[in-house]
């Protein structure tokens, strides 16, 4: 969503005018599951049911990130304008900070005395802090002239994160037992992920750019195109690979595995590449088409030097879109036996090892956003400042 | 006009053929045992079609129902100006969460709420809410300040312009919001119901697990059937509330 | 050097051009005028091959059309068009030098073009060079757009209603320096409009078009005088008189011989110089000859003060420039309710006055004066950008 730059403006300059009600309620998020909910949960082995802690049962560290927790609520309702700027970045640093120690003294204290299987996991309280914390570091974002103290608050959770997994225990939370169980089986599914990701999206983009480029010039083919690919974006992903089973199998091929995987998601990424590539190009402006071709431009010149720079940025929207979407997609693709982090996640459900669930989800997100990131950041990069 | 109306009959027809297909049992018993000869169970046991496709569309209308009922007035509030301080958060929220993969979504739920249909459908309303809130703000935020000036001119309250002038005029953009997150829902319940949640997951499951093809053709079918004829019923209503040009 | 043999266009049912036939001269104007369907834009779009003519033949400098393929034979024609058509994700001389890009030249000669006509176009090229086409007003857009039709020095330009989407005044100021560029350049022009003042203004010769059929083709003073049927006389207008001042610069008319007082603005002085003035109006000038307001003999003479005696102005606001035509310097003084306006240079400098009078006589005398300034607009006094 692109903010209207007017009304964005007001916005921007809400937070001068006595309580930041985004850091406020970013705060009051933290205090209420500091409080409420369970920071951590105790098990006896991995898959038993266990038992919530507040932050509070953590000992001296839980009260601090309360502590914490509180006093970036005062700051946002009661700090001055002026230096609430300055605070607030560090006020999300502390709580960074804090919640990972309270998270490392939790288990250190709950596993103390328990057998080796026992385990201490993250819970919703710890999630909904990290919330917190995070809606506190975007308030923050919206102080002018505060952009040191940002950067130095940046460093000091970095900082205070790496003391709390080193030396306060975070280590003995239970998805860091879970990853040194299953270091190799977790970095072959990151492996295969990416891999079948990145390669049905390589091929998504070879064959849906030039299907893009030849219906702007092919009537039938673009309403046929743009008409299939769009009807199978609605399937549903696992309904897809089912269907797919049957066609492989009449060709003799494998109904399982790789194949029918790369197929899917292939099929899935077309749609976002080619509906792109299609506008980018179609919305070119008519009168710079004909001053090209006025001036002698063949049409491939005319669409290397005119149209291409111009629909690139578009272009690269629609692989965004589809990379996304398709490292999403990667997890199911798990259920036609291929080795992604779908398995990890799949397998958790199967045996409700919450651990495992995370191992496998976490990665997935951090590569979403990851790609999604990098591929803004190329689209921005392939913009000519002229269309800026 | 006349066209907007054959459309609506088309679709209403495919819908109502969908609903007698899934009521005929028989039909799909007949068709998977011709197709699947060799096996001796050929039809999902656990459900009838008609079962699995009641479920699945009770996940599907209670998350969308609840993305409804919180994702419209989120969407709106951060257009007024009592909200508008978080538009930016909600905005930038709604872009990041869009970015989240549905199955971690579902996975992420799992250990704060458990498995069956009930984490299903807390997992589905959310995610369902990113589409929903994005194009309410883009909607309302698209219809011109001129339009507002006039209304406002004329002495029309808030309510009233949000109701009789905004809504109407930002109708068609948050439709195709609602209608991309119902089709997300649809895909993402098949594969919640290895969480147990039901629905037309279930056969496409059992079956892969079991290596009974004709359960996985089951589902399959009915869950692409499923998709495409609540995908174009939304598209005619994005088109019918789209106000007329 | 252009030659249009029984051209025609057929769409279907509908024919666009038919039985054209037209030669335009060397390093002349051709306007193709007409109201919007007569079919002057498909004829110019047909000379580049933009559309295919159904029959007939069209031969630029001795060679058809048809000979070359079509991208060759247009990066040879220059070609400008109302919505200008920059990329907008090139710069400004980057846009320049589109056609030399095509023809293979090295860098440093394309940068040392871009530079040259970006000056031949009144742009500072140290300012526009790398500006972005967004950054650029309308005006400034067509000039760019004109610089990179001119950017390989093709013999031929191809105009389609380049001025049609400006302002007026930007149109005016354009059009003046268009028509110094091509004193320059002496380019073999077809361009189209549907501004009849434009055409005359422009014209060496006006090609009258309408469904598709040439109506005339002759010089803009033939067409006004003797249209050749009632179609021609009713598109050209009623004004005819005026419309022929739209051929007709200030320098042709000018009264360079003002009485003028520079430095000394002693309330004696100002006396002084009104007694020996025969003139109602001694013009103010500043110490470089830039106009700075006048005052008026007269009402000294009738016991005003010299100070309300003295108008002071801008001279960017209540004067013309030698190029401007004297439709528009009528325009402006009826304007500005006088009945003479000053002529002044780029910089201000006066140049001297143009009177009501003159421009009466040239109105009933008008051939005279056409006859002494060739090619309408030619002449001396070098325009300002």
């Amino acid at each position: 969503m692109t903010p209207p730059a007017a009304e964005n403006a007001q916005v921007a300059q809400s937070p001068e005018r006595g309580i930041d009600r985004v850091a406020a309620f970013g705060a009051a998020v933290a205090v209420v599951a500091c409080l409420l909910l369970p920071l951590t949960v105790f098990r006896a082995n991995r898959i038993v049911a266990g038992s919530p802690h507040t932050a509070l049962s953590a000992g001296p560290a839980g009260w601090i990130l309360l502590a914490v927790c509180v006093a970036a609520l005062a700051v946002a309702a009661l700090a001055r304008p002026s230096v609430r700027g300055r605070v607030l970045p560090l006020s999300a640093a502390a709580l960074t900070v804090a919640l990972a120690w309270a998270l490392g003294r939790a288990a250190v204290t709950l596993r103390a005395g328990q057998p080796v299987i026992s385990r201490v996991s993250i819970g919703a309280g710890a999630w909904l802090v990290a919330a917190g914390c995070t809606v506190l570091w975007f308030a923050s974002r919206s102080y002018d002239g505060a952009a040191s103290f940002r950067r130095a608050a940046a460093g000091l959770a970095a900082a205070g994160f790496a003391g709390a997994a080193l030396i306060g225990g975070l280590g003995q939370l239970s998805i860091v037992t879970e990853y040194g169980d299953r270091t190799a089986e977790f970095w072959a599914a990151v492996g295969t992920h990416l891999t079948l990701a990145g390669g049905s999206l390589a091929l998504a983009v070879l064959i849906g750019v030039p299907l893009g480029v030849l219906s702007l010039r092919v009537r039938w083919l673009r309403t046929t195109t743009l008409g299939v690919v769009g009807l199978i974006q609605t399937v549903p992903s696992l309904a897809l690979l089912g269907l797919l089973v049957f066609p492989l199998a009449a060709l003799g091929l494998p109904g399982i595995g790789p194949l029918p995987g790369v197929i899917a998601l292939t099929l899935y990424a077309l749609l976002p590449i080619v509906r792109n590539t299609y506008v980018g190009l179609s919305g070119v402006d008519p009168a710079i088409v004909d001053a090209g071709r006025g001036m002698g431009m063949s049409g491939s010149q005319l669409l290397l030097r005119v149209e291409a720079p111009l629909a690139l940025p578009l272009v690269i929207e629609g692989v965004r879109s589809a990379a996304v979407l398709v490292i999403g997609i990667a997890a199911v693709v798990a259920f036609v036996g291929v080795g992604t982090l779908g398995v990890l996640v799949f397998e958790g459900w199967g045996v409700q090892a919450d651990d495992l669930i995370l191992l496998g989800a976490v990665p997935m997100v951090v590569m979403a956003v990851v790609a999604d990131a990098g591929l803004r950041a190329l689209a921005r990069a392939a913009t000519s400042p002229g269309i800026r | 006009m006349k066209r907007r109306r054959t459309g609506l009959a088309a679709v209403a027809a495919a819908a109502v053929a969908f609903a007698y297909l899934v009521s005929r049992q028989d039909w799909w018993a007949a068709a998977l045992t011709r197709l699947f000869p060799t096996l001796t169970q050929a039809v999902f046991p656990s459900a009838t079609v008609a079962d699995l496709v009641t479920q699945h569309l009770q996940i599907v209308l209670i998350s969308s129902a609840i993305t409804l009922l919180v994702g419209l007035p989120l969407g709106v509030w951060v257009t007024r100006p009592s909200g508008r301080a978080f538009r930016e958060l909600v905005a930038a929220s709604v872009d990041f969460g869009q970015t989240f993969p549905p199955v971690a979504v579902l996975a992420l739920m799992m250990p704060l709420l458990g498995l069956g249909t009930s984490p299903a459908i807390v997992a589905l309303s959310l995610y369902g809410l990113f589409p929903v809130v994005s194009n309410t703000v883009a909607g309302i935020e698209a219809v011109s300040p001129s339009v507002l000036d006039a209304a406002t001119g004329m002495g029309m309250g808030k309510w009233r312009i949000l109701f009789t002038v905004e809504f109407p005029l930002a109708a068609r953009v948050i439709m195709a919001g609602i209608r991309t997150s119902v089709i997300i829902n649809i895909g993402t319940a098949t594969v919640a119901a290895a969480t147990g949640a039901g629905g037309l997951g279930s056969p496409i499951y059992s079956g892969i697990n079991l290596q009974n093809g004709a359960w996985v053709l089951e589902g399959a079918v009915a869950a692409a059937l499923l998709a495409m004829v609540a995908d174009s019923v939304l598209a005619q209503v994005e088109r019918a509330v789209a106000p007329t040009a | 050097m252009i030659r249009l043999e029984n051209v025609m266009k057929r769409y279907g049912e509908t024919t666009a051009v038919r039985g054209l036939s037209l030669e335009v001269a060397a390093g002349e104007i051709c306007v193709l005028i007409g109201p919007s369907g007569c079919g002057k834009t498909t004829t110019l779009r047909m000379i580049n091959r933009l559309i295919e003519p159904t029959s007939g033949r069209i031969v630029v400098d001795g060679h058809d059309v048809t000979e070359q393929s079509p991208e060759l034979l247009r990066r040879g024609l220059g070609y400008v068009i109302q919505s200008v058509g920059l990329f907008p994700h090139l710069t400004v001389a980057d846009n320049i030098v589109t056609v030399p890009r095509l023809l293979g030249w090295d860098r440093g000669r394309m940068d040392a073009r871009a530079t040259e006509l970006l000056a031949l176009v009144g742009l500072d090229p140290r300012e526009y060079a790398d500006k972005y086409p967004r950054q650029l007003s309308g005006g400034e857009a067509q000039r760019v757009g004109v610089a990179r039709a001119l950017a390989a020095d093709p013999p031929v330009l191809l105009m389609d209603e380049p001025f049609g989407a400006v302002d007026p005044l930007t149109r005016e100021r354009l059009q003046a320096e268009f028509a110094r560029i091509q004193r320059e350049l002496h380019k073999t022009v077809v361009f189209v409009t549907h501004d009849v003042d434009e055409a005359i203004r422009l014209a060496d010769r006006i090609a009258v078009m309408r469904d598709g059929q040439l109506q005339q083709y002759d010089t803009p003073e033939q067409i006004l005088d003797h249209p050749a049927n009632k179609f021609v006389h009713d598109f050209m207008g009623a004004d005819r008189a005026l419309k022929r001042l739209g051929r007709v610069r200030v320098d042709a008319v000018i009264r360079a011989d003002v009485p003028v007082l520079s430095a000394n603005r002693t309330a004696d002085a100002i006396a002084e110089r009104a007694a020996c003035s025969e003139s109602r109006f001694v013009y103010l000038v500043d110490a470089d000859h830039r106009l700075e307001g006048w005052f008026d003999c007269r009402a000294l003479a009738n016991g005003a003060s010299p100070e309300s005696a003295i108008t002071t102005v801008d001279w960017r606001e209540v004067a013309v420039r030698p190029d401007t035509s004297l439709k528009e310097a009528l325009s402006r003084m009826l304007g500005l309710g006088f009945r003479s306006i000053s002529v002044v240079d780029g910089t201000g400098v006066l140049l001297g006055i143009v009177g009501l009078a003159d421009i009466e006589e040239t109105m009933t005398d008008s051939d005279a004066h056409i006859a002494s300034v060739p090619g309408g607009l030619g002449g001396a006094g070098e325009a300002e950008a």
